[in-house]
This record gives C-alpha cells, sequence and structure tokens, in this order.
C-alpha cells in the first residue's frame, strides 16, 4: 500500500495544486495456440504534481516516490507554471473552489497480490477446455490479465482521497477456416472488476457464453458479405455501449466541445429520439455500484453523474474544473488520469444509454431486410459526431427472422443523425469494461446499453 | 546505467537464469501542450524503466518496473526468476547471440526549451493568420532525452543515447456551426531549423480541412479507383505487417502468405521495406527488441515476398527467416514513374484519402471503413470533399491491382511513403 509522503505539503501550497502517488500493476499470460508467448509482470509509479496559475498549468512527475522526490517534483511543477504564465499571460483568477472538503478512503480495500501462478493455471486449464471441447478450430489464443491501480490524491482544495480499483479479464480469440481456406476469428472478452480469482477459477463458469462463441463461428465460416448501403439495423446491446461511448460520448467530452465538436451547438436541441436518454454514471447504477466506480476524480471533485441526453435532448457535457468554469456549470468528476505520469483529462465513466420497454425477440421480427449486428471490435468517432465501428458479428434479417452470417464489416453514421432513427429500444442492459479507451492517454471505462433500432451505414460489397 | 543493467544481469545469472537479457533506460521528456488555439500545460516527466528477462530450463519470466534502486531490482530478479520457474518449457526461447557490442550516440546538442517554444508559438500564430477557419484541437510539442544500455548472458552489450524533437496536432476546418472532421499530423525531428507549418504535409492537410467545411454524399455505390495518401499508412501497410507478415498469424498459421516466400503476391511495382538505420529516419531502431544490431530489411520487392515481420522467438517457433528489424513502423515504399498529378488524371470517377477510420481487419484481409478528410475524383480532377463514404476491399487483391505509384514521396520522420493508385475499392454513401 503506497505510504502518504504527500499529506504534509498541502499546507504549503500557493497556487491550485494536485499531488498524485500511484502505481500501476499488470500481470499478463498468452498462450498462442498452447504456446505460452507471454508470462509478464510489470509495476509503473511514482509521483507526479500539477499546478494551476493564471490560466496555464505546470506539470512533473518522476518515477522516484520519497518524501525529497515529492518536494523536487513539486518544485519543478511549481517552476513549469511559473514559465507558462510569463509567456502566455492569460491573467485568469483561480478556479473556483470545491464544495464540501473531505478526504475519501479506498472505496476497494486492497487485497493480497494475485500470484502469476494463478493465471497461468487457469490460461492454461481454458486452452485445455477449448481444444478438447470445440473441434473445428483452426487456432485460439487465451490471455489473462490484471490491472490494478492505486492512487493517493492531495488537492489544494476538494476532496483528498485513496482509491484502488482492480480490473481482471480473460480474452478468448478462436480462429476457423472456410470451406476456401479463408481464416474467420471471433473474440469473446470476460472481464470483471475485482480480484482474479473472484470469477476466473474454472473454465467452465464461462462455458456458456464459449460454446456460444463458438457456434457463432460456425456461423461464420459460411458467412456472406453484407450488402452495403443504408440498412435497417438491430444493434445488439454489445454494440449500444460503443455506441454510446463513440458516437456520443467523445462529441460531448467538453474539450471536444470547446474545440467544436458538432455537440457544441446542440444544447437543449432534439439530437436523438425521444427513446433515448445517455447518462454517464459516476459510481452507481441502479442501485448498485457501477462496473468501474469513480468516486472521486483526479482532480478533486466528489463525482456525480452527468446527465448528457435526456429523452432525446442534449442537455450537458463532461467537464473538468476548467470547462465547468468557463460553461459556468458544476465539475462532476470527469478530470481522470491514467497513469502517474498522466495529467488528468476529460474522460468518460460509465457511459450508458438506457433501456427501453421493447423485446429483443420484437425488434428482430420487426424487420423485413436489414442486418443483426452482434459483436463489435474497434470504433473511432469523430467531431462532427461521424463515427465508425467495426462489426466482427452479425446476421441478415429476413421477414423477421435471422438469416446467415455475414462477413467483417464496418458500420457508420453521424450520431446525431442516426440516434433520430431509433425507434424501438430493448428492455435489457449489457455493460462492457475490457479494453481501454484511448485520448493521448489509455483510460479504462465502461459502456453500456440496450439493443436498439436504427438506421445505419454498413459496409460491404 | 551500465551498472544496473549489468548488476541485474549477474543477479539474473545467480538466481538461475540458465540466458538473461536486461534493458535499463532513462529518459526525460519535456511537452508543451496547446488546446483549442491556446497554450494550456508544460509538462516535464523523469521515467526509468528496467526490463528483465530470464529462461530458466527453456521457460521465459519476463518483468519490467520503472525503479533503478538496488531494493526495487533485487526484488525485480526475484521475481522474474519466480515467473520463469512458472512458465511452459518452449524450446523457440532465446536470447541473441553478441555480435559487434557498440554505443551508439544519436544526440542532437541538448534542448533548446526556448526553440521550442517559440517554433510551437509561431505554429499557433501562423494557423491562426492563414487559417482563421482551423481550430487547433491539441498541438504536443516535445523534446524526449534517452539513454539505454542493453546486456545479456550471450555477452551481448549495446547502449544508446539519443535526443530528438517532435511535434503533433489534431486540428479540424469550423466556420460558424460548420465542423469538419478532425485530422492529425506530425512526426520526430532532428532540430528545430523548420517551422512546423512547414513539416511535411502539415499545411496542405490544413488547407484540405478548410476547403472539407462544404462536403458531398456519394448516391449509392461503385467499384472503382482509390488513392491513398502517405498519411494513410495503417490503412494498407500495416494491415500486411500485422495480419499477414506478423508473429501471431505466422505462429498461428492463419497468414494467408505462410507459405507465400519468394513468390510473386502484389503487383510488380510494389516494394516495401522497414529502414530505420536510414538517415532521414529520425532516433531509428539501433538494436532489435530481442537484442540483435539492426537492419534495414525488405518485405517485399518488385512485387515478391521477402520476409516475413518475424523476431527470433517468431522465426524459432515457425522455422521462417527472423527479419532483420523490428522496426516495422519505419518503413518505406519505393516511389513509382507516375506523378501525382497525373495519377489524378488517369482516374475517371474514384476518390483520393487522406485518412481512414476502420475496423482491424483480421486475417481474412477484408478491410470496410470510412473515408476521412477524402476527396471525390471525377474525369481526372479533385473536385467535392466527401462526407459518409464508406469503402471495402481485400487487401490480398488490392495490392495486385495497383495501378500506379507517385514519383513524389513524403518522409515525416519515420516513414518514406508515395501516393498509391489502387483498383476494385467498393465505395458507397448514402
Amino acid at each position: 500500500m503506497l505510504q502518504d509522503f504527500l499529506s504534509t505539503h498541502k499546507s504549503a501550497f500557493k497556487d491550485h495544486t494536485e499531488l498524485r502517488a500511484q502505481v500501476n500493476t499488470t500481470k499478463t499470460v498468452t498462450l498462442l495456440a498452447g504456446n505460452m508467448v507471454n508470462n509478464v509482470q510489470s509495476a509503473t509509479g511514482g509521483v507526479s504534481a500539477r499546478v494551476y496559475r493564471g490560466g496555464t498549468f505546470g506539470f512533473a512527475s518522476g518515477a522516484e516516490y520519497s518524501p525529497d522526490s515529492v518536494k523536487s517534483i513539486l518544485t519543478a511543477a511549481t517552476e513549469n507554471a511559473q514559465f507558462m504564465d510569463s509567456q502566455i499571460k492569460k491573467g485568469l483568477p483561480p478556479l473556483p473552489p470545491l464544495q464540501g472538503q473531505a478526504k475519501v478512503e479506498l472505496s476497494t480495500p486492497i487485497f493480497e497480490d494475485v500470484s502469476q501462478n494463478m493465471l497461468i493455471d487457469f490460461a492454461k486449464g481454458l486452452d485445455d477446455f477449448i481444444v478438447k471441447k470445440y473441434k473445428n478450430l483452426s487456432s485460439r489464443t487465451v490471455i489473462a490479465n490484471c490491472l490494478d491501480i492505486e492512487k493517493l490524491l492531495i488537492v489544494s482544495d476538494g476532496t483528498d482521497t485513496h482509491f484502488f480499483q482492480p480490473r481482471s479479464q480473460v480474452y478468448v480469440f478462436m480462429t476457423a477456416e472456410t470451406a476456401d481456406g479463408i481464416p474467420v476469428e471471433l473474440t469473446e472478452p470476460f472481464c470483471i472488476r475485482g480480484r482474479f480469482d473472484e470469477f476466473f477459477t474454472d473454465p467452465r463458469r464461462m462455458e456458456e457464453k464459449l460454446d456460444l462463441l463458438y457456434t457463432r463461428l460456425m456461423d461464420k465460416r459460411d458467412g456472406v458479405y453484407a450488402n452495403a448501403g443504408l440498412k435497417k439495423c438491430i444493434l445488439h446491446p454489445n454494440l449500444a455501449g460503443i455506441l454510446a461511448h463513440e458516437a456520443v460520448g467523445h462529441t460531448v467530452e467538453s474539450d471536444l466541445v470547446l474545440a467544436g465538436s458538432v455537440a457544441a451547438h446542440n444544447l437543449n436541441k432534439q439530437v436523438a429520439s425521444e427513446l433515448i436518454t445517455m447518462i454517464d454514471f459516476a459510481h452507481t447504477y441502479d442501485g448498485k455500484p457501477a462496473p468501474l466506480p469513480v468516486y472521486v476524480d483526479d482532480e478533486g471533485t466528489l463525482a456525480e453523474d452527468a446527465l448528457l441526453i435526456e429523452n432525446g435532448i442534449l442537455k450537458g457535457y463532461m467537464h473538468n474544473r476548467e470547462s465547468a468554469r468557463h460553461f459556468d456549470v458544476k465539475p462532476q468528476g470527469n478530470a481522470r488520469a491514467f497513469a502517474f505520469n498522466d495529467e488528468p483529462l476529460v474522460r468518460m465513466r460509465n457511459t450508458a444509454i438506457l433501456p427501453g420497454k421493447d423485446k429483443l425477440e420484437d425488434l428482430i421480427a420487426s424487420v423485413d431486410d436489414g442486418y443483426f449486428l452482434v459483436k463489435s471490435g474497434n470504433g473511432q468517432a469523430d467531431s462532427t459526431g461521424e463515427f465508425m465501428f467495426s462489426v466482427d458479428l452479425g446476421y441478415e434479417i429476413k421477414d423477421g427472422k435471422i438469416g446467415k452470417a455475414i462477413r467483417e464489416t464496418t458500420i457508420s453514421g453521424v450520431a446525431f443523425d442516426m440516434l433520430k432513427t431509433v425507434d424501438m429500444i430493448s428492455d435489457d442492459m449489457v455493460w462492457e469494461i475490457s479494453g481501454f479507451c484511448g485520448k493521448k492517454q489509455i483510460m479504462t471505462t465502461a459502456m453500456g446499453g440496450p439493443a436498439l433500432r436504427c438506421d445505419m451505414n454498413i459496409g460491404g460489397k | 546505467m551500465n551498472d544496473i543493467a549489468n548488476y541485474a544481469l549477474e543477479a539474473l545469472k545467480k538466481a538461475g537464469a540458465d540466458k538473461a537479457a536486461v534493458c535499463a533506460n532513462k529518459d526525460r521528456k519535456d511537452e508543451f501542450n496547446v488546446q483549442e488555439n491556446k497554450f494550456t500545460l508544460l509538462r516535464t516527466q523523469f521515467n526509468d524503466q528496467l526490463t528483465l528477462k530470464a529462461l530458466v530450463g527453456g521457460r521465459k519470466g519476463v518483468t519490467v518496473i520503472n525503479k533503478h534502486d538496488k531494493t526495487s531490482v533485487d526484488e525485480a530478479v526475484a521475481d522474474c526468476i519466480a515467473l520463469a520457474k512458472l512458465g511452459m518449457t518452449d524450446e523457440a526461447e532465446d536470447i541473441a547471440p553478441m555480435e559487434h557490442n557498440q554505443k551508439f550516440d544519436q544526440t542532437i546538442g541538448g534542448y533548446d526549451m526556448d526553440g521550442l517554444f517559440n517554433r510551437t508559438k509561431e505554429y499557433v500564430e501562423q494557423v491562426n493568420n492563414e487559417f482563421p477557419k482551423i481550430m487547433l484541437e491539441s498541438v504536443t510539442s516535445e523534446f524526449t532525452t534517452e539513454k539505454w544500455q542493453y546486456v545479456n548472458s550471450n555477452g551481448a552489450a549495446f547502449s544508446n543515447e539519443e535526443e530528438y524533437y517532435s511535434f503533433s496536432n489534431m486540428f479540424m476546418g469550423k466556420d460558424g456551426e460548420k465542423t469538419t472532421s478532425f485530422n492529425h499530423y506530425g512526426g520526430p525531428l532532428a532540430d528545430l531549423k523548420t517551422a512546423f507549418m512547414d513539416f511535411g504535409l502539415q499545411r496542405q492537410l490544413l488547407a484540405e480541412s478548410v476547403k472539407s467545411l462544404d462536403t458531398r454524399t456519394i448516391e449509392g455505390k461503385f467499384v472503382g479507383k482509390i488513392i491513398v495518401a502517405p498519411t494513410c499508412e495503417d490503412m494498407i501497410w500495416h494491415t500486411l505487417l500485422h495480419y499477414f507478415l506478423g508473429e501471431q498469424v505466422l505462429i498461428e498459421g492463419t497468414s494467408r502468405w505462410k507459405d507465400a516466400l519468394e513468390t510473386l503476391v502484389a503487383n510488380p511495382m510494389l516494394t516495401m521495406r522497414s529502414i530505420p538505420l536510414n538517415p532521414a529516419i529520425i532516433a531509428g531502431e539501433r538494436i532489435t527488441e530481442d537484442g540483435f544490431l539492426s537492419r534495414d530489411n525488405d518485405f517485399i520487392k518488385d512485387g515478391i515476398l521477402k520476409s516475413f515481420a518475424l523476431g527470433l522467438y517468431g522465426a524459432n517457433k515457425t522455422g521462417k527467416p527472423r527479419a532483420a528489424n523490428t522496426a516495422h513502423y519505419n518503413l518505406e515504399v519505393a516511389g513509382g514513374d507516375t506523378s501525382f498529378e497525373a495519377m489524378i488524371k488517369s482516374v475517371d470517377r474514384g476518390i483520393l484519402i487522406n485518412r481512414f477510420s476502420g475496423a482491424e481487419p483480421g486475417t481474412s484481409g477484408d478491410v470496410s471503413g470510412i473515408a476521412k478528410n477524402s476527396f471525390l475524383i471525377e474525369n481526372g480532377k479533385i473536385t467535392d470533399a466527401l462526407q459518409e463514404t464508406m469503402i471495402s476491399f481485400n487487401i490480398t487483391d488490392v495490392i495486385k491491382n495497383i495501378s500506379g505509384i507517385s514519383q513524389e514521396r513524403i518522409c515525416d520522420g519515420q516513414s518514406i511513403l508515395p501516393w498509391c493508385c489502387f483498383d476494385g475499392v467498393t465505395v458507397s454513401g448514402k
């Protein structure tokens, strides 16, 4: 556990200052076609300081964490802030103070380190299970990974915190070949917030999803190319989360809004169907801890939910303290840094479209000629609201029934146009917490949503 | 640095490593940040890293820490040996042999902080003056100084000291409520002699973003030619390197080119290499990730597959030859015999693609995505900027269907690439 070498400096802060000690610990085991190509541990930690003066920040970080190093990093950050203030001369006042100063202690108790042996044994067991059960694979990869983040944050005003968040995940990649020898792949991430052995104890706990993955891969072997163009699509809940994150979430991050994203001129306007409500949850969803809860952000702001779209109306953006002042709103805790040497940026937390009242079966049955899009890979957003994400698995829908699987393709649209076409929303909800969001730094985020019926551009032939 | 690396190596051997390799790094990075055309941050990072690899009975362990003190190094050594003992025996695991030990010097005379600040400020002012309809979503300018020492138990010992500037920016056209797609550009620099505005394609890309404030949507779809700009290197070249030539797909046996060495895989006008030793490449790789001296490497020459992108482990595992470097991002594609202007004139209906936002294609080679910051070509002329335009193709087909490679090439300090024209691509709009 991190020792507190920070608090003693608080009384000496002259400008707005954030002082953060942090360590990120990862363990990874990769079995590629049965070969252990990765057996790695890493621990990256240190201390950073950020100082605000006159409208610009100075930041410094170092790997050494000791009483002396904290002092020298604080001095370096202050000197950087002084240099910027002397050169840029924005002349802005200090950031408005935050109300409710307090200290928030660990939201998750620190647990004993998970052993690498646990990951190795599980990965081997899972690989054996896959080889024995799924006979028509040409290859498979199993990745077992843990990421634990511990932070100690002291701020000149706001909420000090000691934070610990563990994330454990297993990825399964399956590959098969089509009749003419073309490889096709599918991936299933299994991810939890918590210690590795809270879930990953026996591969049979994953059997149902692995069976489905294999069945769908066999479907995909016989897949056809999608017919390119604007189509009626049912997005499985797996895709609604990435839609919330990529298509809308990034455009309503305040730094992108200030740069001129499409959301800049749409506040309090209809940007989606009245069925759509979208929230960036801070730490609680439906009365339970959100998938990746954030209680205090890296600027010392107590985190609250950020309402983004309500009944189709764009209601707000996500902020850091500086942008909240610009827009004259209350910051809600979206300033987040991934590593000890990263500065906080405006980031999403648990971003979701809320469920509706329809049944997924009814959504599918309502489509005469379209696509049921089930699994996505990567996705990207744009300042215009134009988004793209890959579709690794989808099916044709003909006369309300699921038809042939389709080969990998891409779907795209303009978020605020496409969301207006949503006319049915399912009553279920799927959260996804694997992987990372990229924006100068990587970041752990959660995204969720129900199934949607909408119009989408689909790539193909 | 030498002391830390050698100390860790000896400790690994004493702790039971049959073979071991150590790399110790120390760097400092100073970085100016601009957002929305205004300076926001000066950041200084002091970073250390120590990477340990041990083989015990053919089993591998790797530990990475960012501390250099003796206590932390001792703990990391113990962890690394413990990891190796837990691993699986694999005869393909090895370390590089001793070659010609060397010290590399890629320094450029130290940090000119005022110079970097002034170049950054000048760039923002030039954008404001020359391109008032451009919004700089972010600009980052950096100076990095790094030292590393690599040693292994076969006697290999290399050290490097390097310094470089770098510049990157993300920008978009903005006029009232009209906004374009963002675009980005940048790269490493050996000095500050050139204004950032004059770096590679920077000015041209800014001008094209302004032109993209008014866009057009293609109705329906057609099969035609696309001209891919040097800024789109991920779309074709990195896809080939990862999904056809890379270690993972060759070990799995899923690469469609696994048996294609020395055969014709592309149009004979295509030659593609990785060139970390080329003087135009800034702070290029000097040793590979597994400890060999880096050399330039041909992947495809005159359309014939000459090499995979395999490291030592992948080469041992597959029985195929190891590539001469691991700097696959330092790419060079040979120029062709067509001028860019003539290439445009050769296209009756197609698009010029400056940025591609697409899916990870996978080993099938099917690629689809959105043509960003792109323009319609009609009757041999660049006409309108496009929006909501998707393209799809199979990469193994289109690299056989290259219809032209430009004489002009762009060097951004990391790669040297021309414009390439590919035929047989499905282009679809609304």
